[in-house]
């Protein structure tokens, strides 16, 4: 261990200017455009699901999918709000009304169905469908948001990237939800929060390399 | 007065209460860190050399040991370096850094709390270990079994083999102690290992 006056005088040396970070309310704005963004062009490329205007008449589908659309922008806010130091870890505690909603009305349609038998023999389920949609989506949203929150690696903030996780599901669920009959809800869940437990499980065993590495940078 | 009484989390207002120090200039760490956000390194100096024995007196509220403690003044002014863009000027500075404090102090309970798990205090047998004739009760026979061996040799090869072998003597001072020439010890030393590889192998003395 080197003193810390020394400590002192290298950082002192390394001085480079930052840009300071927007406020966490402007940056999950950004995210959150970009992933309805995502959601536009997907809606767009594939079109909506067949019995897309008979499912607005239906009341568990619209409060379905507004409760996930909550828990997306809830999860957002707190992803960013969270991956400061001084901000409070109740923040955590805003998606949680919308994401019991949304899991109470979700299905597992999705999950049952991977392969299926036709007159013309195997092909694919609409699961494997679903699940091809469901990486298009939520990769570029989870590894966007993960790069915005890298600041917030040194502070080991498992909290944060769980509520980034919640967020990208969140928004995928709810663009499957536009585009497949089927409600993916729980596959996607699980894919994401899967996802997201690598993430923590890999950043806490090579945290202290990543730190050094961020350290080095600066 | 502490960093600030407007932002209240459970830790960091046992730390503010038990803190005596009546100044904490807030306000111009905030100002220091805003410059250094800029680049200017005079301000960031300054800064950290301000908040260091902050800090230090955080630390030590958690931890007794002095080396632990300037570990985590070490590590929390990296964490500072490497998230230095994160803080907000409009915001109490106080907070942000106790927070970071906050982390870093944790982790350091996490690393002595493996260190416990994966290491033991040492105790009294420990410390006959590396006197391997002190233990080792395994091999008790075969050092009898050498010794055995070791007198059935003549006396001039039996010396050699005791001073040089076993006592780890250089030739010099076994020559000064037995009156033997260097040369003589070295035939000797020879002649004595033969015979004990002999005496051993055919197993004569067991």
């Amino acid at each position: 261990m080197i003193p810390t006056p020394d400590l002192i005088d290298l950082l002192a040396a390394r001085l480079t200017p930052v840009r300071r970070l927007r406020g966490p309310m402007t940056r999950a704005a950004q995210w959150l455009l970009l992933a309805s963004m995502v959601t536009v062009m997907l809606v767009v490329a594939h079109g909506v699901r067949p019995d897309f205007w008979q499912c607005l008449l239906d009341q568990s589908f619209v409060v379905g999918t507004a409760a996930s659309v909550g828990t997306g922008i809830g999860a957002a806010l707190a992803a960013f709000l969270l991956s400061l130091p001084d901000r409070s870890r109740r923040w955590a505690l805003s998606p949680l009304p919308p994401l019991a909603v949304w899991l109470s009305m979700i299905g597992y349609q999705c999950l049952s169905n991977w392969v299926a038998f036709d007159p013309d023999g195997l092909r694919w389920g609409e699961a494997a469908r679903c699940f091809s949609t469901l990486v298009m989506v939520s990769l570029p949203l989870a590894l966007t948001i993960l790069v915005m929150l890298r600041h917030s690696a040194p502070l080991r903030s498992a909290l944060a990237t769980l509520m980034a996780g919640l967020s990208v599901s969140a928004i995928t669920a709810t663009v499957l939800s536009l585009i497949h009959n089927p409600d993916a809800s729980i596959m996607v869940l699980a894919w994401n929060l899967g996802t997201v437990a690598a993430i923590i499980g890999a950043s806490s065993t090579i945290g202290r390399r990543f730190m050094g590495l961020a350290f080095a940078r600066g | 007065m502490p960093p600030s009484s407007t932002h209240h989390s459970p830790v960091l207002s046992v730390v503010e209460a038990s803190l005596t120090a009546p100044r904490v200039p807030d306000v111009d760490w905030s100002i220091l860190m805003a410059r250094a956000q800029g680049g200017d390194a005079v301000a960031y100096r300054r800064l950290l050399e301000e908040i260091a024995p902050y800090v230090r007196s955080l630390a030590a509220k958690w931890c007794r040991e002095p080396d632990q403690v300037e570990e985590i003044v070490q590590d929390t002014l990296l964490t500072i370096h490497a998230i230095r863009q994160t803080y907000d000027p409009a915001r109490p500075f106080g907070p942000w850094l106790a927070a970071i404090t906050r982390r870093r102090m944790a982790d350091q309970l996490r690393r002595n709390g493996l260190r416990r798990q994966r290491e033991g205090p040492l105790t009294r047998e420990h410390e006959t270990f590396p006197s391997t004739q002190a233990n080792n009760p395994e091999d008790a026979p075969e050092r009898r079994a050498l010794g055995l061996a070791i007198n059935q040799l003549p006396l001039g090869q039996r010396q050699a083999i005791e001073l040089l072998k076993l006592r780890e003597m250089s030739l010099k001072e076994a020559a000064v102690t037995t009156g033997m020439s260097i040369t003589a010890l070295k035939v000797a030393t020879h002649r004595g290992l033969k015979a004990l590889r002999k005496l051993l192998a055919g197993g004569e003395v067991r």
